[in-house]
């Protein structure tokens, strides 16, 4: 069994770092406003992961301690991508038109924030969404007020919401946005380590 | 975030336990003690594809590392006892809300993880726990000093109306008791403010 094979496929990522940017996109899909980049080099590989070793137990008699420990693994794992799969869900549940108009004018080579999937789902969502509209409330309206204008009709993503975020690498210069006319605009320098609270804009940018 | 899934992260910590039975080494995909190794993948000898990292091996009284998951795990099959965490004693401990009840920002904490841990060990391995109703008492004392600290200063936030905050050295537990409260009035505050600075302006984020 030629183990190289398998070992390319993690890509250079030890299965420990794959585990942990899977937790750490996890985290970040829960607490961010907004969609994010769709992590799906990461989804796949821990997918093989998971699936190795499943077919690993199988093979294994049943009863013994180690199988047992393997397979708690397996259940943690595979919680943390449920749960991030479905907070993905959520948001393009929720902000349906906003997303499927970011992918649409996305340049060519910038990476995708759907995955294929995830892209079908959004469009059968907007495509029954509509449908449901039509069917329930619009043919009943006079002619000229048959249409509903999907992107205003659904609120945006709220990016001016806090979040608290934890820094990696020191960044200088981050500008705040002032929110009445008595502040300024400020700049602040960020240390590592340090744990803020601060609008979901200004950290976009930085 | 659910309390749970705070518990959920705070399980990967590793906690030292000694085992009554034997193993030899288990091969885990997450492991936390091998973030600095080189992974290769082998055949061991049982049988198993083994990935990466490594527990073990299991010898009946000799102490062993594994994370706080499988350490409950094999206590509630009675297969090992639980060995506390250093900074779980209760000199150190009392150390500690000394120290914090001093200070106006938050000190360190010995474990970004201390309540979770505090209330997992002491539930499932009390009898491993020297002293455990006093430690309980100490940190139950810890922790509400901080969240005090941390309801002044989020009240402080508020009313003086700033656009960001340095928190250091909370712990996720700490910050998820107040983070639903916090963010969902610190935006519905941020609308109405600026909603006041541009009469006529689109408003976005039309929420009902």
């Amino acid at each position: 069994m030629s183990e190289s094979s398998e070992h390319s496929a993690d890509d250079e990522l030890t299965p420990a770092e794959l585990i942990a940017r899977l937790e750490e996109a996890w985290m970040n899909e829960k607490f961010s406003p907004e969609l994010l980049e769709n992590k799906s080099e990461i989804v796949e590989c821990v997918m093989e992961q998971l699936i190795h070793m499943e077919e690993n137990l199988q093979r294994v008699k049943k009863g013994d301690i180690k199988a047992s420990v393997h397979r708690m693994e397996i259940d943690r794992i595979r919680f943390v991508l449920s749960s991030y799969l479905r907070s993905r869900l959520q948001k393009i549940e929720k902000y349906f038109p906003h997303v499927l108009e970011k992918e649409k004018s996305r340049a060519a080579s910038d990476p995708s924030f759907l995955s294929p999937e995830e892209f079908a789902f959004a469009k059968e969502y907007l495509a029954n969404t509509e449908t449901y509209l039509k069917a329930v409330a619009l043919r009943h309206m006079p002619p000229n007020l048959q249409t509903v204008d999907i992107l205003k009709a659904v609120p945006e993503p709220p990016l001016d919401s806090f979040v608290f975020l934890r820094v990696r690498e020191r960044q200088e210069n981050i500008l705040i946005e002032p929110e009445t006319d008595e502040q300024r605009e400020y700049v602040t320098d960020l240390e590592e380590g340090a744990e803020l609270l601060q609008d979901f804009q200004s950290c976009e940018t930085s | 975030m659910d309390p749970s899934e705070v518990e959920f992260v705070a399980e990967k910590e590793m906690v030292t336990v000694i085992p009554n039975f034997s193993l030899d080494r288990i091969y885990l995909i997450g492991s936390a003690t091998c973030r600095t190794n080189v992974p290769h993948m082998y055949r061991s000898a049982d049988g198993y594809l083994c990935v990466q990292g490594d527990l073990g091996p299991f010898n009946p009284g000799l102490p062993v590392n594994v994370p706080v998951w499988l350490a409950l795990n094999l206590k509630q099959r009675q297969k090992c006892r639980i060995v506390p965490p250093e900074w779980m004693d209760v000199e150190k401990l009392e150390e500690i809300r000394e120290q914090e009840r001093k200070e106006d920002m938050f000190t360190p904490m010995p474990s970004p993880h201390y309540m979770e841990l505090t209330k997992l060990l002491l539930n499932h391995a009390s009898d491993n726990i020297p002293r455990a109703d006093e430690i309980r008492t100490l940190v139950k004392d810890i922790w509400d000093t901080r969240v005090a600290k941390l309801r002044l200063s989020a009240d402080s936030f508020v009313t003086q109306q700033e656009a960001h905050a340095k928190l250091d050295n909370l712990t996720l537990m700490e910050i998820n008791t107040s983070r639903m409260f916090l963010l969902e009035s610190l935006n519905c505050m941020y609308k109405l403010r600026t909603n006041l600075q541009h009469h006529g302006g689109t408003a976005k984020g039309q929420e009902y």
